[in-house]
Protein backbone atom coordinates (compact mmCIF):
# COMPACT_ATOMS: atom_id res chain seq x y z
CA UNK A 1 0.00 0.00 0.00
CA UNK A 2 1.75 3.18 -0.85
CA UNK A 3 1.82 5.82 1.73
CA UNK A 4 3.48 9.58 2.07
CA UNK A 5 4.94 11.08 4.62
CA UNK A 6 5.74 14.58 5.18
CA UNK A 7 5.58 17.49 7.80
CA UNK A 8 2.37 19.07 9.69
CA UNK A 9 3.38 22.33 11.01
CA UNK A 10 6.69 22.79 12.84
CA UNK A 11 5.90 20.08 15.46
CA UNK A 12 3.70 17.09 14.10
CA UNK A 13 4.26 14.96 11.09
CA UNK A 14 1.73 13.25 8.88
CA UNK A 15 1.75 9.67 7.32
CA UNK A 16 -1.05 9.41 4.56
CA UNK A 17 -2.16 6.17 2.85
CA UNK A 18 -3.39 6.45 -1.02
CA UNK A 19 -6.19 4.13 -0.52
CA UNK A 20 -9.98 4.61 -0.13
CA UNK A 21 -10.59 4.01 4.25
CA UNK A 22 -11.55 0.71 4.58
CA UNK A 23 -11.47 -1.07 8.38
CA UNK A 24 -8.60 -2.60 7.35
CA UNK A 25 -7.13 0.28 7.16
CA UNK A 26 -7.53 1.88 9.90
CA UNK A 27 -6.63 -1.07 11.96
CA UNK A 28 -3.24 -0.55 10.13
CA UNK A 29 -3.34 2.79 11.50
CA UNK A 30 -4.24 1.91 15.23
CA UNK A 31 -1.59 -0.51 15.24
CA UNK A 32 0.62 2.45 13.92
CA UNK A 33 -0.29 4.86 16.35
CA UNK A 34 0.15 2.02 19.56
CA UNK A 35 3.69 0.91 17.63
CA UNK A 36 4.75 4.89 17.58
CA UNK A 37 3.66 5.63 21.13
CA UNK A 38 5.40 2.69 22.76
CA UNK A 39 8.63 4.34 20.30
CA UNK A 40 8.36 8.09 21.02
CA UNK A 41 7.17 7.77 24.30
CA UNK A 42 6.78 11.16 26.01
CA UNK A 43 8.51 12.82 22.96
CA UNK A 44 5.09 12.17 21.25
CA UNK A 45 1.94 14.47 22.67
CA UNK A 46 -0.55 13.08 21.06
CA UNK A 47 -1.58 10.88 17.94
CA UNK A 48 -5.03 11.59 15.62
CA UNK A 49 -6.01 8.17 13.26
CA UNK A 50 -7.74 10.19 10.36
CA UNK A 51 -9.80 7.96 7.71
CA UNK A 52 -6.46 7.30 5.65
CA UNK A 53 -3.83 9.75 8.05
CA UNK A 54 -1.96 8.86 11.30
CA UNK A 55 -0.77 12.42 12.45
CA UNK A 56 1.88 12.29 15.04
CA UNK A 57 2.55 15.37 17.85
CA UNK A 58 5.97 15.92 19.46
CA UNK A 59 6.60 17.97 22.14
CA UNK A 60 8.11 21.44 20.37
CA UNK A 61 11.57 20.63 19.96
CA UNK A 62 11.78 17.17 20.59
CA UNK A 63 11.04 16.16 17.05
CA UNK A 64 14.15 14.51 15.38
CA UNK A 65 12.80 14.52 11.84
CA UNK A 66 14.83 12.42 9.93
CA UNK A 67 14.85 9.54 11.97
CA UNK A 68 11.05 9.91 12.54
CA UNK A 69 10.76 9.73 8.89
CA UNK A 70 12.56 6.95 8.36
CA UNK A 71 10.95 4.98 11.90
CA UNK A 72 7.28 5.67 10.34
CA UNK A 73 8.32 4.55 6.66
CA UNK A 74 10.15 0.94 7.94
CA UNK A 75 7.18 0.73 10.26
CA UNK A 76 4.15 1.62 7.97
CA UNK A 77 6.10 -1.01 5.48
CA UNK A 78 6.48 -3.64 7.40
CA UNK A 79 3.01 -3.46 9.09
CA UNK A 80 1.57 -3.03 5.63
CA UNK A 81 2.93 -6.76 4.96
CA UNK A 82 2.13 -8.17 8.31
CA UNK A 83 -0.94 -10.28 8.88
CA UNK A 84 -1.59 -8.64 12.67
CA UNK A 85 -3.14 -5.98 11.91
CA UNK A 86 -6.20 -8.01 10.67
CA UNK A 87 -6.75 -9.60 14.22
CA UNK A 88 -8.48 -6.89 16.14
CA UNK A 89 -11.06 -6.77 13.23
CA UNK A 90 -13.76 -8.84 14.74
CA UNK A 91 -14.69 -6.88 17.69
CA UNK A 92 -17.98 -7.15 19.80
CA UNK A 93 -20.29 -4.60 18.76
CA UNK A 94 -21.30 -1.51 21.02
CA UNK A 95 -24.96 -1.52 20.86
CA UNK A 96 -26.57 1.93 21.10
CA UNK A 97 -30.40 2.07 21.88
CA UNK A 98 -32.19 4.99 19.52
CA UNK A 99 -35.44 6.27 19.69
CA UNK A 100 -36.51 6.85 16.31
CA UNK A 101 -39.45 9.46 16.23
CA UNK A 102 -40.50 12.88 15.17
CA UNK A 103 -40.97 13.92 18.59
CA UNK A 104 -37.19 13.80 19.18
CA UNK A 105 -35.95 13.82 15.52
CA UNK A 106 -36.88 16.20 13.62
CA UNK A 107 -35.61 15.70 10.03
CA UNK A 108 -37.14 12.02 10.03
CA UNK A 109 -40.21 12.38 8.47
CA UNK A 110 -38.81 14.45 5.84
CA UNK A 111 -35.76 12.43 5.47
CA UNK A 112 -37.88 9.44 4.69
CA UNK A 113 -40.13 11.47 2.35
CA UNK A 114 -37.30 12.25 0.41
CA UNK A 115 -35.34 8.78 0.06
CA UNK A 116 -39.05 7.36 -0.92
CA UNK A 117 -38.95 5.09 1.86
CA UNK A 118 -41.46 4.62 5.17
CA UNK A 119 -40.03 5.75 8.49
CA UNK A 120 -39.76 1.78 9.43
CA UNK A 121 -38.06 0.52 6.48
CA UNK A 122 -35.59 3.64 7.33
CA UNK A 123 -35.62 2.66 10.78
CA UNK A 124 -34.94 -0.99 10.03
CA UNK A 125 -31.93 0.40 7.34
CA UNK A 126 -30.51 2.04 9.74
CA UNK A 127 -30.42 -0.18 12.85
CA UNK A 128 -29.58 -3.48 10.74
CA UNK A 129 -25.84 -3.39 10.23
CA UNK A 130 -23.07 -2.82 12.29
CA UNK A 131 -21.00 0.10 11.46
CA UNK A 132 -17.14 0.75 12.00
CA UNK A 133 -15.57 3.88 13.95
CA UNK A 134 -13.40 5.37 11.39
CA UNK A 135 -12.11 8.76 13.49
CA UNK A 136 -13.27 10.86 16.40
CA UNK A 137 -12.82 14.93 16.63
CA UNK A 138 -14.94 17.84 15.23
CA UNK A 139 -16.51 17.57 19.02
CA UNK A 140 -15.67 15.69 22.39
CA UNK A 141 -16.97 12.63 22.05
CA UNK A 142 -18.02 12.72 18.39
CA UNK A 143 -17.28 9.23 16.22
CA UNK A 144 -17.50 9.04 12.59
CA UNK A 145 -19.21 5.82 11.85
CA UNK A 146 -19.80 4.40 8.48
CA UNK A 147 -20.45 3.15 6.10
CA UNK A 148 -24.30 3.82 5.78
CA UNK A 149 -26.43 2.05 3.36
CA UNK A 150 -26.70 3.56 0.20
CA UNK A 151 -30.33 3.59 0.11
CA UNK A 152 -29.93 5.95 3.41
CA UNK A 153 -27.28 8.50 1.92
CA UNK A 154 -28.84 12.31 2.16
CA UNK A 155 -27.34 15.46 1.87
CA UNK A 156 -26.31 17.63 4.78
CA UNK A 157 -28.66 20.62 5.93
CA UNK A 158 -27.87 23.83 3.19
CA UNK A 159 -27.87 25.99 6.58
CA UNK A 160 -26.32 24.10 9.50
CA UNK A 161 -28.76 24.06 12.52
CA UNK A 162 -27.25 26.07 15.46
CA UNK A 163 -27.78 24.00 18.30
CA UNK A 164 -28.36 20.05 18.02
CA UNK A 165 -29.21 18.45 20.88
CA UNK A 166 -26.98 15.82 23.24
CA UNK A 167 -27.71 12.26 21.81
CA UNK A 168 -28.78 13.38 18.58
CA UNK A 169 -28.62 10.74 15.89
CA UNK A 170 -27.80 12.24 12.81
CA UNK A 171 -27.05 10.87 9.13
CA UNK A 172 -25.25 12.45 5.83
CA UNK A 173 -23.93 11.18 3.26
CA UNK A 174 -22.49 7.93 3.98
CA UNK A 175 -22.09 8.65 7.40
CA UNK A 176 -24.19 8.03 10.59
CA UNK A 177 -23.20 9.54 14.17
CA UNK A 178 -24.41 10.26 17.46
CA UNK A 179 -23.72 13.90 18.70
CA UNK A 180 -22.15 13.71 22.23
CA UNK A 181 -22.57 17.34 22.99
CA UNK A 182 -24.89 19.88 22.32
CA UNK A 183 -23.53 21.52 19.08
CA UNK A 184 -23.99 23.43 15.85
CA UNK A 185 -24.20 20.88 13.14
CA UNK A 186 -25.63 20.22 9.82
CA UNK A 187 -26.50 16.45 9.51
CA UNK A 188 -30.44 14.97 9.09
CA UNK A 189 -31.39 14.12 13.01
CA UNK A 190 -33.28 10.85 12.74
CA UNK A 191 -33.69 9.87 16.16
CA UNK A 192 -31.89 9.84 20.03
CA UNK A 193 -29.79 7.82 22.09
CA UNK A 194 -30.24 8.16 25.45
CA UNK A 195 -26.63 7.02 26.54
CA UNK A 196 -23.78 9.78 27.38
CA UNK A 197 -21.11 8.99 25.04
CA UNK A 198 -18.83 12.24 26.74
CA UNK A 199 -18.32 12.25 30.34
CA UNK A 200 -15.53 14.01 31.86
CA UNK A 201 -15.49 12.43 34.93
CA UNK A 202 -15.49 8.68 32.97
CA UNK A 203 -12.04 7.31 32.27
CA UNK A 204 -12.15 6.78 29.06
CA UNK A 205 -14.25 10.15 28.84
CA UNK A 206 -15.20 9.42 25.74
CA UNK A 207 -17.61 5.57 24.90
CA UNK A 208 -16.55 5.27 21.95
CA UNK A 209 -13.08 5.49 20.30
CA UNK A 210 -11.78 4.52 16.70
CA UNK A 211 -12.26 1.01 15.60
CA UNK A 212 -14.99 0.49 17.61
CA UNK A 213 -18.25 -1.57 15.68
CA UNK A 214 -21.28 -0.07 16.70
CA UNK A 215 -24.62 -0.88 16.22
CA UNK A 216 -27.78 0.73 16.72
CA UNK A 217 -31.24 -0.69 18.03
CA UNK A 218 -34.49 1.12 17.84
CA UNK A 219 -36.36 1.39 21.50
CA UNK A 220 -39.71 2.36 22.14
CA UNK A 221 -40.65 5.87 24.20
CA UNK A 222 -41.23 4.11 27.34
CA UNK A 223 -37.38 2.30 27.46
CA UNK A 224 -36.12 5.66 25.91
CA UNK A 225 -37.43 7.78 28.95
CA UNK A 226 -36.46 4.86 31.44
CA UNK A 227 -33.11 5.08 30.19
CA UNK A 228 -32.68 8.86 30.85
CA UNK A 229 -33.84 10.40 27.36
CA UNK A 230 -35.93 13.36 27.41
CA UNK A 231 -38.43 14.21 24.71
CA UNK B 1 -11.79 32.64 50.11
CA UNK B 2 -9.68 34.93 48.25
CA UNK B 3 -11.42 36.33 44.86
CA UNK B 4 -10.84 38.42 41.68
CA UNK B 5 -15.19 39.79 40.98
CA UNK B 6 -15.30 41.04 37.63
CA UNK B 7 -17.19 44.37 37.14
CA UNK B 8 -16.78 44.16 33.99
CA UNK B 9 -15.50 40.96 32.06
CA UNK B 10 -14.62 42.67 28.71
CA UNK B 11 -16.30 41.49 25.20
CA UNK B 12 -13.81 38.34 24.80
CA UNK B 13 -12.09 37.32 28.11
CA UNK B 14 -10.73 33.58 29.26
CA UNK B 15 -8.84 31.82 31.90
CA UNK B 16 -5.16 30.31 30.02
CA UNK B 17 -2.77 28.95 31.01
CA UNK B 18 -0.30 26.63 28.16
CA UNK B 19 -3.26 24.63 26.86
CA UNK B 20 -3.79 20.91 27.09
CA UNK B 21 -1.02 18.22 25.95
CA UNK B 22 -2.67 15.22 24.28
CA UNK B 23 -6.56 15.58 24.21
CA UNK B 24 -6.69 15.45 20.31
CA UNK B 25 -7.51 12.02 20.16
CA UNK B 26 -10.49 12.53 21.70
CA UNK B 27 -11.51 15.69 19.57
CA UNK B 28 -10.74 18.34 22.12
CA UNK B 29 -9.20 21.44 21.38
CA UNK B 30 -5.70 22.17 22.79
CA UNK B 31 -6.90 25.89 24.00
CA UNK B 32 -4.40 28.13 25.84
CA UNK B 33 -2.98 31.44 25.65
CA UNK B 34 -3.05 32.73 22.22
CA UNK B 35 0.60 35.05 23.05
CA UNK B 36 2.31 32.37 24.78
CA UNK B 37 5.14 34.60 25.18
CA UNK B 38 3.04 37.17 27.25
CA UNK B 39 1.92 34.18 29.36
CA UNK B 40 5.38 33.64 30.10
CA UNK B 41 6.17 37.00 30.55
CA UNK B 42 3.41 37.46 33.65
CA UNK B 43 4.83 34.05 35.25
CA UNK B 44 7.94 35.38 35.64
CA UNK B 45 6.94 38.99 36.69
CA UNK B 46 4.80 37.29 39.39
CA UNK B 47 7.65 34.42 40.06
CA UNK B 48 4.83 31.66 39.13
CA UNK B 49 5.03 28.36 38.35
CA UNK B 50 4.79 27.65 34.17
CA UNK B 51 1.37 25.63 34.35
CA UNK B 52 -0.26 29.09 36.10
CA UNK B 53 -3.37 30.73 34.83
CA UNK B 54 -4.21 34.10 33.55
CA UNK B 55 -7.17 36.00 32.25
CA UNK B 56 -6.69 36.78 28.58
CA UNK B 57 -8.17 39.47 27.74
CA UNK B 58 -9.18 40.43 24.24
CA UNK B 59 -9.31 44.18 23.09
CA UNK B 60 -9.61 45.38 27.24
CA UNK B 61 -12.35 46.87 28.69
CA UNK B 62 -12.53 45.16 32.05
CA UNK B 63 -12.98 46.04 35.67
CA UNK B 64 -12.25 44.45 38.63
CA UNK B 65 -12.02 44.14 42.36
CA UNK B 66 -10.62 41.75 44.76
CA UNK B 67 -11.72 40.70 47.74
CA UNK B 68 -7.55 40.63 49.60
CA UNK B 69 -4.52 42.59 48.54
CA UNK B 70 -3.09 41.00 45.54
CA UNK B 71 0.27 41.76 43.48
CA UNK B 72 -1.12 41.86 39.88
CA UNK B 73 0.50 42.45 36.36
CA UNK B 74 -0.89 43.06 32.68
CA UNK B 75 1.42 41.71 29.83
CA UNK B 76 0.64 41.36 26.31
CA UNK B 77 -1.11 43.77 24.01
CA UNK B 78 -0.17 47.26 26.08
CA UNK B 79 -3.43 48.27 27.41
CA UNK B 80 -3.87 51.51 30.18
CA UNK B 81 -3.70 50.09 33.43
CA UNK B 82 -5.64 52.18 36.41
CA UNK B 83 -5.87 51.51 40.09
CA UNK B 84 -8.93 53.91 41.31
CA UNK B 85 -8.62 55.64 38.37
CA UNK B 86 -5.18 56.92 38.44
CA UNK B 87 -2.77 55.66 35.93
CA UNK B 88 0.52 52.96 36.64
CA UNK B 89 3.45 52.44 34.27
CA UNK B 90 2.75 49.65 31.97
CA UNK B 91 3.43 46.14 32.79
CA UNK B 92 4.96 46.87 35.99
CA UNK B 93 3.84 44.84 39.07
CA UNK B 94 1.19 46.23 41.11
CA UNK B 95 -0.29 46.21 44.52
CA UNK B 96 -4.36 45.97 44.36
CA UNK B 97 -5.80 46.81 47.77
CA UNK B 98 -9.28 45.40 48.57
CA UNK B 99 -11.89 47.39 47.71
CA UNK B 100 -9.75 49.31 44.82
CA UNK B 101 -10.73 49.23 41.57
CA UNK B 102 -8.76 47.73 38.56
CA UNK B 103 -9.14 49.19 35.27
CA UNK B 104 -7.94 47.78 32.21
CA UNK B 105 -8.30 50.14 28.96
CA UNK B 106 -8.33 49.06 25.34
CA UNK B 107 -4.96 47.98 24.25
CA UNK B 108 -3.09 50.24 22.17
CA UNK B 109 -1.65 47.95 19.69
CA UNK B 110 -2.28 44.42 19.48
CA UNK B 111 -5.38 42.45 20.47
CA UNK B 112 -4.66 40.26 23.74
CA UNK B 113 -3.81 40.95 27.35
CA UNK B 114 -2.71 39.03 30.26
CA UNK B 115 -3.96 39.78 33.69
CA UNK B 116 -1.78 37.84 35.98
CA UNK B 117 -2.58 37.92 39.87
CA UNK B 118 -0.18 37.17 42.48
CA UNK B 119 -1.01 33.24 43.37
CA UNK B 120 -2.73 32.57 40.38
CA UNK B 121 -6.36 31.67 39.61
CA UNK B 122 -7.71 28.73 41.42
CA UNK B 123 -10.45 26.79 38.94
CA UNK B 124 -10.43 23.43 38.88
CA UNK B 125 -7.79 22.16 36.14
CA UNK B 126 -9.76 20.17 33.95
CA UNK B 127 -7.50 17.37 31.83
CA UNK B 128 -4.29 18.83 33.52
CA UNK B 129 -5.22 22.50 31.98
CA UNK B 130 -7.07 25.37 33.36
CA UNK B 131 -7.71 26.86 29.99
CA UNK B 132 -11.15 27.35 28.53
CA UNK B 133 -12.44 26.07 25.84
CA UNK B 134 -15.83 27.67 25.32
CA UNK B 135 -17.04 25.59 22.38
CA UNK B 136 -16.41 22.37 24.52
CA UNK B 137 -17.34 24.32 28.07
CA UNK B 138 -14.50 22.65 29.49
CA UNK B 139 -12.26 24.32 31.51
CA UNK B 140 -11.94 27.97 32.87
CA UNK B 141 -14.70 29.11 35.36
CA UNK B 142 -17.81 28.11 34.09
CA UNK B 143 -16.24 26.33 30.97
CA UNK B 144 -17.47 29.46 29.18
CA UNK B 145 -16.20 33.57 28.17
CA UNK B 146 -15.95 35.17 31.15
CA UNK B 147 -19.46 37.34 32.05
CA UNK B 148 -20.16 40.48 34.15
CA UNK B 149 -19.78 40.11 38.06
CA UNK B 150 -18.11 36.72 37.47
CA UNK B 151 -16.46 35.83 40.92
CA UNK B 152 -13.24 34.04 40.21
CA UNK B 153 -11.19 32.15 42.76
CA UNK B 154 -7.97 33.22 43.46
CA UNK B 155 -5.52 30.89 45.11
CA UNK B 156 -4.91 31.22 49.33
CA UNK B 157 -0.79 31.36 48.30
CA UNK B 158 0.99 33.91 47.29
CA UNK B 159 4.43 34.24 45.61
CA UNK B 160 7.33 35.66 47.91
CA UNK B 161 7.62 39.62 46.93
CA UNK B 162 11.84 38.58 46.61
CA UNK B 163 10.26 36.99 43.51
CA UNK B 164 9.28 39.61 41.63
CA UNK B 165 10.81 40.44 38.85
CA UNK B 166 10.75 42.92 36.17
CA UNK B 167 9.41 42.75 33.12
CA UNK B 168 11.39 40.52 30.50
CA UNK B 169 10.48 42.67 27.33
CA UNK B 170 8.84 39.62 25.33
CA UNK B 171 6.89 41.57 22.50
CA UNK B 172 5.00 39.34 19.75
CA UNK B 173 3.74 42.65 18.38
CA UNK B 174 5.47 43.76 15.25
CA UNK B 175 4.40 47.45 13.59
CA UNK B 176 4.66 46.11 9.90
CA UNK B 177 2.99 46.91 7.03
CA UNK B 178 3.35 43.51 5.93
CA UNK B 179 3.55 41.07 7.95
CA UNK B 180 5.14 37.93 6.92
CA UNK B 181 4.32 34.57 7.84
CA UNK B 182 6.50 31.53 7.31
CA UNK B 183 4.89 28.36 6.38
CA UNK B 184 6.20 24.96 6.23
CA UNK B 185 3.96 23.40 3.40
CA UNK B 186 2.61 20.07 3.61
CA UNK B 187 -0.77 18.21 3.38
CA UNK B 188 -2.16 19.14 -0.08
CA UNK B 189 1.06 20.93 -0.87
CA UNK B 190 1.51 19.02 -4.15
CA UNK B 191 -1.94 18.12 -5.25
CA UNK B 192 -3.03 21.59 -5.30
CA UNK B 193 -3.02 23.50 -8.62
CA UNK B 194 0.57 25.67 -9.08
CA UNK B 195 -1.40 28.65 -10.27
CA UNK B 196 -2.94 28.14 -6.54
CA UNK B 197 0.14 28.06 -4.85
CA UNK B 198 2.10 31.06 -6.42
CA UNK B 199 -1.03 33.10 -5.38
CA UNK B 200 -0.72 32.07 -2.31
CA UNK B 201 3.33 32.35 -1.92
CA UNK B 202 3.20 36.14 -4.02
CA UNK B 203 -0.02 37.94 -3.47
CA UNK B 204 -0.98 39.88 -0.27
CA UNK B 205 -3.87 38.98 2.18
CA UNK B 206 -5.49 41.12 4.87
CA UNK B 207 -6.68 40.09 8.40
CA UNK B 208 -10.73 40.15 8.84
CA UNK B 209 -12.96 40.65 11.20
CA UNK B 210 -13.86 36.97 11.17
CA UNK B 211 -10.47 35.94 13.83
CA UNK B 212 -11.33 34.56 16.87
CA UNK B 213 -9.30 31.95 18.87
CA UNK B 214 -10.85 29.02 16.59
CA UNK B 215 -8.86 30.33 13.72
CA UNK B 216 -8.11 34.12 11.45
CA UNK B 217 -9.49 34.37 8.35
CA UNK B 218 -7.87 36.42 5.84
CA UNK B 219 -8.72 38.04 2.50
CA UNK B 220 -7.05 38.32 -0.37
CA UNK B 221 -7.33 36.46 -4.04
CA UNK B 222 -9.57 33.86 -3.96
CA UNK B 223 -7.71 30.66 -3.43
CA UNK B 224 -10.29 28.40 -5.56
CA UNK B 225 -9.09 24.96 -5.18
CA UNK B 226 -12.23 23.25 -6.36
CA UNK B 227 -12.45 20.64 -3.81
CA UNK B 228 -15.44 20.37 -1.72
CA UNK B 229 -14.42 18.49 1.07
CA UNK B 230 -11.60 15.65 1.77
CA UNK B 231 -11.39 13.00 4.37
CA UNK B 232 -11.16 14.06 7.20
CA UNK B 233 -7.88 14.32 9.24
CA UNK B 234 -5.92 16.21 12.09
CA UNK B 235 -5.31 19.45 11.73
CA UNK B 236 -2.28 21.17 13.38
CA UNK B 237 -1.95 25.01 14.69
CA UNK B 238 -1.47 27.03 12.18
CA UNK B 239 -2.85 24.76 9.40
CA UNK B 240 -3.67 27.09 6.43
CA UNK B 241 -7.62 25.89 5.68
CA UNK B 242 -8.96 26.62 2.56
CA UNK B 243 -12.52 26.32 2.31
CA UNK B 244 -14.81 26.15 -1.19
CA UNK B 245 -15.78 30.24 -1.03
CA UNK B 246 -11.43 30.49 -1.23
CA UNK B 247 -10.89 32.70 1.77
CA UNK B 248 -8.13 31.03 3.67
CA UNK B 249 -8.90 30.63 7.39
CA UNK B 250 -5.46 30.17 9.89
CA UNK B 251 -6.47 27.45 12.41
CA UNK B 252 -5.36 28.47 15.83
CA UNK B 253 -5.58 27.09 19.46
CA UNK B 254 -9.37 26.63 19.85
CA UNK B 255 -9.64 25.13 16.48
CA UNK B 256 -11.65 21.79 15.29
CA UNK B 257 -9.41 18.82 15.77
CA UNK B 258 -10.14 17.27 12.32
CA UNK B 259 -10.86 18.87 9.51
CA UNK B 260 -12.16 17.88 5.78
CA UNK B 261 -10.60 20.91 4.12
CA UNK B 262 -7.39 21.38 1.27
CA UNK B 263 -4.58 22.99 3.28
CA UNK B 264 -1.22 23.90 1.78
CA UNK B 265 0.79 23.97 4.83
CA UNK B 266 0.73 25.21 8.51
CA UNK B 267 2.21 28.90 9.55
CA UNK B 268 5.04 28.27 12.41
CA UNK B 269 4.43 28.60 16.05
CA UNK B 270 5.98 31.86 16.81
CA UNK B 271 4.84 33.55 13.84
CA UNK B 272 1.13 32.12 14.48
CA UNK B 273 1.39 34.73 17.72
CA UNK B 274 2.27 37.31 15.61
CA UNK B 275 -0.91 36.55 13.83
CA UNK B 276 -2.95 36.12 16.67
CA UNK B 277 -2.14 39.76 18.09
CA UNK B 278 -2.57 41.49 14.46
CA UNK B 279 -5.64 43.83 14.00
CA UNK B 280 -8.07 43.16 11.11
CA UNK B 281 -7.03 44.97 7.97
CA UNK B 282 -3.30 44.22 8.81
CA UNK B 283 -1.65 42.75 5.71
CA UNK B 284 0.28 39.52 5.50
CA UNK B 285 1.94 37.31 3.31
CA UNK B 286 3.34 33.84 3.19
CA UNK B 287 6.79 32.75 2.71
CA UNK B 288 7.06 28.88 2.68
CA UNK B 289 10.05 27.34 4.54
CA UNK B 290 11.81 24.24 4.59
CA UNK B 291 11.31 21.84 7.91
CA UNK B 292 14.73 22.35 8.69
CA UNK B 293 14.34 26.43 8.67
CA UNK B 294 11.20 26.36 10.84
CA UNK B 295 13.31 24.13 13.56
CA UNK B 296 16.11 26.63 13.52
CA UNK B 297 13.78 29.19 13.83
CA UNK B 298 11.81 27.37 17.02
CA UNK B 299 15.40 26.94 18.43
CA UNK B 300 16.47 30.33 18.24
CA UNK B 301 13.44 31.76 19.87
CA UNK B 302 13.06 29.60 22.26
CA UNK B 303 17.10 30.24 23.50
CA UNK B 304 16.30 34.20 23.32
CA UNK B 305 12.57 33.42 25.42
CA UNK B 306 14.98 31.34 27.87
CA UNK B 307 17.13 33.92 27.96
CA UNK B 308 15.49 36.55 28.28
CA UNK B 309 13.64 34.90 31.62
CA UNK B 310 16.78 34.05 33.15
Amino acid sequence: MPFTIGPAGDTAMRLSFQEPPSPHLTQLLLQLQRTARAYFLDALSDSVVGYATLTLFFIPLSLQRDPVTAWLKKTAFSLCNSKQAQAELNKEAVVLPVFYDPAVAPDLITVADDLGITIDALITLHSATPYFAYATGFAPGFCYLGTLDPRLSTQRLSTPRLRVPAGAVAIADQQTAVYPCESPGGWRIIGACPVTLFDLAATPASTLAVGDSVRFEAIDEQAYCSLGGRL
Amino acid sequence: MRTLTLDKAGIASTIQDGGRLGTLHAGIAPAGAMDPPALKAGQYCLGHRAGEAAIEIAYGNVRATTSHDCALVVTGAPAMVLIDNEPVPAKSIQTLGAGQTLTIGPPSEGIYSYLHVSGGFNTRPIFASRSTSPREGIGGLHGGYLRDQDVVPLSDWTPLIETYRADPGLCSIEQRAVLTLRYVPGYQYDELAPALIQRLNEDHFEVTAKANRMGITLNGPLLKTGVESLLSEATCQGAIQIPPDGNPIVLMQDRQTMGGYPIPGAVIGSDCVRLAQARPGQKIRFSACTPQEADNIRWLEHHYVETRLR
